[in-house]
């Protein structure tokens, strides 16, 4: 079998422009926050998220303006955090569509 | 593909292009079904995978296990890599099988400021302190220079 060890910095470099990513873990439990912050890094356009309830990780991928639609049920941080600040920015400012369907 | 549970809410009504209700092809009887997404990756952050990508989620799984089936392929990101040995002797903890899987990279502490429970079991306060107030400054960018900084230097 082949080894599929890659580096952060090669691994984000799979994810292409206008891509669909479905983002693990959820608000801010095992979410993959250092992916999202090197991907966060190459400012893909167009970026589709998914997830059940997405949080951190994802929420960096909306501040960097790499994502232009997101699929959820609930994006937040709960508890003292609140809300995730980045989607909601981006919501405001009519950079991301936001598809909710819980 | 059809879903059960959504009889009586609204959502069949509000998100036509995505909940539509049908005949069964098997009986009389009405499904509602509800259109897939299919993403190209699927980014999954666990405690432990081997170099092959067969990955182990401890603790609450969310949806990454269908998460990881949905996609086209998966891209693990793992506290720790573990021998395969670790897989073999206990077959039904693999939470995601290598065959889904397209990368896996080691990264410790990878799910931060976050929690990856029993890793590291509470939120960074200051690093989601700094995330917030650089969102609302409109400074993310120093933001992120900085957390990858940090990251590396470690």
């Amino acid at each position: 079998m082949l080894s599929r060890v890659k580096t952060m910095s090669e691994a984000v470099r799979l994810v292409q422009d206008s891509q669909m990513l479905a983002v693990g873990g959820n608000a801010l439990h095992r979410t993959p926050a250092a992916f999202c912050h090197e991907l966060a890094k190459l400012e893909r356009k167009e970026l589709k998220g998914v997830g059940a309830a997405p949080g951190y990780a994802m929420d960096v991928l909306c501040a960097s303006g790499s994502i232009s639609e997101v699929f959820f049920g609930f994006f937040g941080f709960e508890n003292e955090y609140g809300l995730a600040p980045g989607m909601r920015k981006g919501i405001q400012e009519g950079l991301i569509k936001a598809i909710e369907g819980s | 593909m059809g879903v059960g549970g959504l009889w009586g809410s609204d959502l069949i009504a509000q998100r036509p292009e995505f909940f539509q209700v049908m005949k069964s092809p098997f009986s009389d009887e009405e499904v509602v079904t509800v259109k897939a997404l299919r993403p190209d990756w699927a980014i999954i952050h666990v405690q432990e995978a081997d170099q092959y990508g067969n990955a182990r989620i401890l603790g609450s799984d969310f949806q990454d296990v269908l998460l990881s089936r949905a996609a086209k392929k998966t891209i693990i990101t793992t506290e720790k890599l573990v021998e395969t040995q670790t897989f073999q002797q206990e077959p039904k903890l693999t939470s995601i099988p290598y065959f889904l899987v397209e990368a896996v990279v080691e990264a410790p502490g990878g799910a931060k400021p976050g929690i990856c429970f029993p890793n590291y079991k509470t939120v960074d306060d200051t690093g989601m302190k700094a995330y917030g107030q650089a969102i609302k400054e409109c400074k993310f960018n120093e933001y992120l220079t900085k957390v990858i900084e940090e990251r590396d230097a470690k």
